[in-house]
């Protein structure tokens, strides 16, 4: 006698055979069309698993080993779900640091929390237009704390669309999206990227070993600059710091990303696609809502009794020049503070904040960034009437 | 939870361990459906709710389609589910698009109204499972299933974690049978289950990824036109990701259904060695034409009426698999050109099939190559984000910016030909093969040598958990 479970099974299989009838490609390809079983290769199945996994963990350790060779040391990788892990610790009342790379190296959290009394919290990052974190922030009706915000006028200003106001958006999209698994996955990933040391996103990857293979382009290519190499590292409260190989003096390591960055901060050539003087009109007219912008979000957070003080961190060499001729001060950090009121520390006002070189001309050195912080924290205490 | 994710891999670990640990097969169907709500739930714990909503309420329907004796009766329990399930899938994912053209409309008469901006957020994978739900209450109207007694393997058979999000298209039919008996855990098909997550990973987080994503992303995303060379590598670059992307989430699916013990069918057959376009919609998405085919082709008529009445069923059918993947009208002529594709083809196949140059090879590569090209045209309706971009990138393509701008690196062209001239070359060599019959054929030192190479690509890769891109469907 039939069973139920076979008459179950027989009608289940029915729908290919009533529908249609298997091609021939079916035959070939999906196995038998009415008991189908996925078939398995014959092959030596577990001797092959046990040499892939040898295979595997030697490759793995020995490029660990050859990285470690290269200066490379383990470090968190910064993106943005660390970034939104320290977002989610903002208090009503915290001290919150946003904005660009410099806020993010040349400050200091153990100084800031001596001369504050509070652990800040460090929300900059690497090439991030600070504007979309303050107007979240500002949107945040419960935050009445303080905001320190670098200032760099390119990135503070850069267009959305561009990749540091990409960046600024990315994260706080994130902060706002985050699931559970991308939650996990992060605090998952931190333990082995504080031990692993090839661990980097951005570099001894496959994708960055292609972008260094020596092809030329084609003459007239509009070809992105490079992205600066590996030179710091940070924890789990963001804390940046340059490493030594780039902080000491004759780095070849500084001199190199010294000359990445000059492509980076050169104005791009006006697009093709649009005349001149209406791309200058856009771009004035950009700028100008920036500024507008950033005032509406500064005087809401200053209603509710939160404070914000603008500062502009050290830079040296032919990117000083560059920035100052680019992007001049009185057309850009000037007009920032007239319009929103807020205060400002330019740090070559101080006499005692001016004397800090940038070894790649953008970033303080670890251990001036400590001293630097140290120096700047009276005159921001002094600024924020604290 | 994303397959390339360390959530995933500490995940997928601990229900193997527990999975295979435990005896009682009732309990690792429990364990199962817990793992499945919990993979879904990662993503966004309230969303689960509406899963099992989905899925109690066709339980239920089937059950009630099953017990009426008479067809209009059975036909009016069919007719809730449908209508529940396209419902939702509806609301949220065209609830927006039917309200902008509503008020498209209503402008064309002159009325202005101004819709208010519904704040919806699409559950990840809907299209999928409203998919495997609704093939459960189908097949049992039409006599083919007989309705499962139990809730809980109906919410496995919906929910299984390895395709739940983004494919196959499991119906409960292919699903059911295999929860009868409890699997044995077979070691060849486990590592072989292992073998192929490693390449699943591999075309997504190396060749996707890695290879093409980048330089597919800047193409469409820029606002300016482009020469040929750039506008093409774009589009060729988008038919690679999304090939890699979407056929390495379902080798992933397979592979991690087998090391559980589970059977699903290929996703996938080499399609971009499609020689026709009817061919290509045999080897891409195979379990989404395979759906739309038995479910609304074959309804509506098939091909058993008139010529005219059969091009207009194709055009239906691929519109509406069009709209299926996104709610915009790119989309729709994604659809519709693949539609007047297939109508094109059979106007062909009866004009010349008789011809005796028809089957030569020459001819065959002529018209793998000409399906390819068409595809790759119709993948710009895909990728662009409205017909802006959609023209620009076809001008660009067909010469009409001979002084645009050239945005693209001599490094990533040369990815784009490389990895592309592979994918077609690999695909033509495997065509009328199976996969797994190819693999056979190799020594097993260079499957040794594949899967080491693979693995450690992903690891040096790193990746940095770019969603699928079926994932918005």
């Amino acid at each position: 006698m039939r069973s139920s479970i076979s008459n179950f099974k027989e009608r289940l299989r029915l729908p290919r055979l009533f529908f249609r009838r298997p091609s021939r490609e079916e035959q070939i390809h999906g196995g038998p069309p009415l008991e189908f079983e996925r078939p398995i290769p014959r092959a030596p199945w577990r001797g092959i698993a046990v040499v892939v996994t040898i295979v595997v963990i030697a490759a793995t350790t020995a490029w660990e080993f050859y990285s470690r060779s290269l200066g490379y040391a383990p470090t968190l990788n910064d993106n943005e779900d660390l970034w939104t892990l320290r977002r989610r610790a903002v208090q009503p009342e915290s001290l919150v640091v946003i904005g660009d790379s410099r806020g993010w190296y040349d400050v200091d959290l153990d100084e800031f929390e001596k001369g504050f009394g509070k652990r800040p919290i460090q929300l900059a990052g690497g090439g991030m237009c600070g504007f979309p974190v303050l107007e979240d922030l500002a949107k945040d009706e419960n935050f009445h704390g303080t905001i320190v915000c670098s200032f760099v006028p390119r990135i503070i200003l850069a267009p959305p669309g561009t990749p540091p106001f990409e960046r600024g958006e990315k994260v706080v999209k994130r902060f706002h999206s985050q699931t559970p698994a991308q939650w996990a996955s992060e605090y998952l990933a931190m333990p082995l990227e504080e031990h692993i040391a090839f661990l980097k996103q951005e570099e001894l990857t496959l994708d960055d070993y292609l972008k260094k293979l020596p092809i030329p382009n084609r003459p007239g290519a509009l070809v992105p600059p490079r992205s600066p190499p590996y030179f710091g590292t940070e924890d789990r409260e963001r804390r940046s710091r340059m490493i030594e190989e780039c902080a000491r003096p004759d780095s070849e390591l500084a001199k190199r990303i010294q000359q990445i960055w000059i492509p980076l901060f050169t104005p791009p050539p006006p697009p093709s696609y649009i005349p001149k003087d209406v791309f200058m009109v856009k771009i004035k007219e950009g700028i100008e809502k920036r500024f507008a912008d950033v005032t509406a979000a500064v005087a809401k957070i200053r209603a509710r009794g939160g404070k914000i003080v603008f500062v502009r961190f050290p830079h040296s060499g032919g990117l000083k020049e560059l920035e100052d001729r680019t992007t001049p001060r009185d057309r850009t950090w000037d007009p920032l503070l007239k319009m929103t009121g807020a205060p400002g520390i330019y740090y070559s006002d101080f006499p005692d904040l001016a004397g800090f070189t940038c070894p790649e001309w953008s970033h303080l050195s670890a251990g001036d960034s400590v001293e630097f912080t140290r120096r700047l924290v009276p005159h921001l205490r002094a600024a924020l009437q604290m | 939870m994303l397959f390339n994710s360390l959530t995933f891999v500490l995940f997928f670990v601990t229900v193997l361990i527990l999975y295979w640990s435990i005896v009682s097969w009732t309990l690792r169907k429990n364990l199962l459906v817990v793992a499945s709500y919990i993979f879904y739930g990662a993503w966004n714990p309230p969303f689960a709710a509406l899963l099992f909503s989905t899925t109690a309420m066709d339980f239920w329907l089937g059950r009630q389609i099953g017990k009426a004796k008479v067809r209009h009766a059975k036909r009016r329990w069919l007719v809730a589910s449908v209508c529940m399930n396209l419902s939702m899938l509806g609301f949220f994912k065209y609830g927006n698009f039917l309200l902008q053209n509503f008020q498209w409309l209503l402008a064309r008469i002159g009325v202005i109204y101004q819709p208010p901006h519904l704040d919806i957020l699409l559950p990840v994978g809907i299209s999928f499972y409203t998919f495997h739900s609704l093939s459960y209450t189908l097949d049992i109207y039409r006599g083919v299933l007989q309705p499962t007694k139990s809730l809980r393997d109906f919410i496995l058979a919906v929910s299984f974690f390895p395709q739940l999000v983004a494919g196959p298209i499991v119906r409960a039919g292919d699903f059911l049978p295999q929860l009868v008996h409890p699997p044995r855990l077979k070691a060849n098909q486990f590592l072989w289950g292992l073998a192929l997550m490693t390449l699943g990973l591999f075309e997504k987080i190396v060749l996707a990824d890695t290879m093409l994503s980048g330089s597919a992303d800047r193409v469409f995303g820029y606002a300016g036109p482009l020469v040929a060379l750039d506008s093409w590598a774009g589009v060729l670059a988008f038919a690679g990701q999304i090939f890699f992307d979407f056929a390495g989430y379902s080798i992933c699916a397979i592979g991690a259904a087998l090391t559980l013990g589970f059977h699903l069918k290929d996703n996938f057959r080499f399609p971009y060695a499609a020689i026709g376009f009817s061919d290509f919609w045999r080897r891409w998405h195979i379990s989404l034409s395979t759906f739309l085919r038995d479910y609304l082709y074959i309804p509506l008529g098939g091909n058993q009426v008139r010529p005219f009445r059969a091009a207009l069923n194709l055009v239906i059918v691929m519109f509406l698999g069009g709209l299926w993947h996104g709610a915009a009208w790119t989309f729709v002529v994604w659809g519709l050109l693949h539609g007047s594709y297939l109508v094109i083809e059979r106007v062909f196949r009866i004009l010349f099939e008789n011809k005796p140059w028809a089957g030569s090879p020459l001819s065959r590569v002529i018209a793998g190559f000409a399906t390819y090209g068409a595809v790759c045209i119709a993948w710009v309706f895909f990728r662009a984000s409205n017909f802006t971009i959609a023209n620009r990138m076809l001008t660009g393509m067909f010469g009409g910016h001979p002084h645009g701008d050239m945005i693209l690196t001599t490094r990533e062209l040369l990815q784009i030909g490389i990895v592309t001239a592979s994918v077609i070359g690999m695909h033509w060599t495997m065509r009328d093969d199976s996969f797994e019959t190819t693999v056979m054929r190799l020594p097993a030192w260079a499957v040794t040598a594949i899967w080491s190479v693979m693995a450690l690509a992903i690891i040096f890769t790193q990746g940095n958990s770019n969603a699928f891109i079926y994932f918005q469907f």
